[in-house]
């Protein structure tokens, strides 16, 4: 562990600002702190307390910050008791949170961001979208749900049909990013296919000198990932993944939630709460 | 640090009973990630399971919730005596705390091995863990067996002159007559208890949700068998002067005081650092506050004062007359 790490995570009382309920037992979660919100890195999670009655935290992907009025937002989907327990946590209440923690995406050269994000895994890919729409990116967002989206989506401004995805996120609109929906279900203006199919048409637009300027960032379901990563590999492109696995204490102390990583020295079992969650494609793949 | 907290373990000094358990804090440094967190807070940090081998460790999911508790199977993963000593303990801040070795072998005459290597090195104290639920060669065949157990503490005896602490298993039928094995063979202390034997599963999949099947069970769920264990094994212990780092799901102030009564020297925090990293304050001040309220002068004072309630009926009910 390197010095800088020291005193990185903080453990703060958060309190509720805002929790809204999605179709599909989705839930948007506004706790305020200005440390995390102040500190977060695309891709960086929280480690929350969401009950006195259960011994373990979870850990849930940072979406986006507001750091002018310190407050962060949580995208989550009810699947287990923990995440039951949370969704029934008032406005108001306070919880306990540790963060932020892990390596976040690390933003490069390649001045193409392809975000795709699916279910849960949508978060971190607004993240990014958040963090490059004033640099010189130009991303495009790909957010897959088989369940109606937690957000009300709107035909794109440019009016780009990507083989009938023609809808998109308003936040990502305001943004200034290029965002188009895909899903298995029939939903309007949504493309009817996987991610990675939508990713293909995308790139299938682009001319060979702007496909080398993509880089692919994902997070999502573990099958989707692998798609992804084959995708990249079939188009030779870099590609980040951030991963999720069962978590107890989220600092690298325990080893509980590792990842088999191939390195020039053979496997190895890397921490996802601190050697990632954002890792190689490539190294996992 | 409160004053009264300062006390000593098999000829360590420590600034407080608090030793952080071997698996939950990783090699001594991991937590310093936490702001508000520091090892200087605690009286010893027990580093991570190893092996005279590297391990990777087993397959996930390693932990699962459970009812007041998790389980885990990590597996020792670890990457090996030689790494340990050459990259891990130079880097230690011996000033903050007292560091102990968790050792595992696959024979005993690999914990004598382990053992020797570590007697040259700075490390304060070893740990022998005969009692490692969660790999074949993790020490539990020799824990559940008081003779194998003597034999691995003799020889590791034999192979160094650091403080040997033996960690006891609970999954065996008279952990008192293993502990009196152990002190026999030279053990200077005891850490009572390691995690129970468990399983969770998954009813969607019918499969249990650790990869390894079954794993330790840890955190609230297990103190009162722990704190039962610690009574037995004091029974016997208190005789050799042989102290004890009473764990297992304590998680206040107040659950540390009882474990100290039971009989435990120093008690070990693992699991609760989980649900809170900063904890170890709250326990250190509810700790210190205790002894201040109840006129002790340290720590040493509170140990084994357990007074045990008379279990025979002594008034007369008149139902015989």
């Amino acid at each position: 562990m390197n010095k800088a790490s020291r005193h990185s995570i903080k453990v703060c009382d958060c309190q509720i600002l805002a929790h809204y309920q999605f179709e599909g037992e989705q839930y948007i979660l506004t706790l305020a702190s200005d440390m995390i919100a102040k500190a977060t890195k695309p891709g960086q999670f929280v480690h929350i307390t969401v009950s006195n009655s259960l011994a373990m935290r979870r850990p849930i992907s940072i979406m986006s910050v507001d750091t002018e009025n310190g407050t962060f937002d949580l995208l989550y989907k009810v699947v287990g008791e923990g995440t039951r327990q949370l969704s029934q946590r008032k406005v108001g209440d306070v919880l306990s949170v540790i963060g932020p923690i892990g390596n976040g995406f690390e933003l490069t050269d390649k001045k193409r961001p392809l975000l795709i994000g699916g279910g849960v895994g949508m978060p971190p890919m607004i993240a990014i979208a958040q963090q490059t729409k004033d640099l010189d990116y130009q991303s495009f967002a790909i957010l897959g749900s088989e369940v109606p989206f937690p957000f009300a989506n709107k035909l794109a401004d440019n009016n780009k049909d990507y083989q009938g995805a023609t809808r998109t996120m308003p936040e990502l609109e305001d943004w200034g990013i290029e965002c188009r929906l895909a899903s298995l279900q029939d939903f309007k203006g949504v493309f009817k296919g996987f991610v990675t199919d939508l990713a293909s048409v995308y790139l299938e637009g682009l001319t060979t000198d702007e496909r080398m300027q993509v880089e692919v960032y994902a997070c999502g379901p573990h099958p989707m990932l692998v798609a992804v990563a084959s995708l990249a590999k079939e188009y030779n492109l870099p590609c980040q993944v951030s991963l999720e696995e069962n978590m107890a204490c989220a600092v690298g102390g325990c080893a509980g939630c590792v990842v088999e990583v191939k390195t020039d020295q053979g496997i190895a079992m890397k921490r996802i709460c601190v050697d990632g969650p954002v890792f190689d494609a490539y190294q996992v793949f | 640090m409160h004053n009264n907290l300062k006390t000593q373990f098999c000829g360590l000094s420590l600034n407080s009973p608090i030793v952080l358990l071997s698996g939950c804090v990783g090699f001594g440094e991991e937590y310093t990630r936490i702001d508000g967190f520091s090892n200087a807070d605690v009286g010893a940090v027990c580093l991570k399971g190893i092996t005279l081998e590297p391990r990777l460790g087993n397959i996930p999911h390693r932990v699962c919730e459970t009812p007041s508790g998790m389980i885990n199977a990590i597996g020792l993963q670890n990457p090996g005596t030689h790494a340990v000593i050459n990259n891990i303990l130079p880097k230690l801040d011996k000033v903050e705390t007292r560091f102990i070795i968790n050792i595992s072998g696959s024979s005993i005459e690999e914990y004598g091995e382990i053992a020797k290597r570590f007697d040259d090195t700075d490390i304060d104290a070893i740990e022998i863990n005969i009692s490692c639920p969660n790999v074949k060669e993790g020490g539990v065949a020799f824990g559940n067996d008081p003779d194998m157990s003597y034999q691995v503490v003799e020889i590791c005896r034999k192979n160094t002159v650091k403080p040997i602490i033996t960690k006891l298993s609970p999954n065996q039928t008279n952990i008192a007559f293993s502990a009196q094995r152990c002190i026999d063979a030279g053990t200077d202390g005891l850490a009572v208890i390691n995690t129970l034997m468990g399983m969770a599963i998954d009813t969607k999949t019918k499969k249990p949700i650790i990869g390894n099947n079954q794993g330790g069970l840890s955190g609230p769920a297990i103190k009162p068998i722990a704190l039962l264990k610690v009574h037995q094994v004091y029974q016997v212990s208190k005789h050799h002067n042989v102290p004890i780092i009473g764990q297992g799901g304590i998680t206040t102030a107040n659950d540390a005081i009882e474990f100290i009564i039971a009989g435990a020297a120093t008690v070990g925090i693992g699991t609760a650092l989980f649900y809170d990293p900063l904890v170890c304050h709250k326990i250190n001040k509810g700790i210190s506050q205790y002894l201040s309220d109840n006129n002790l002068g340290g720590v040493d004072e509170l140990v084994g004062t357990l007074a045990l309630n008379s279990t025979v009926l002594t008034c007369d009910t008149g139902i015989n007359k």
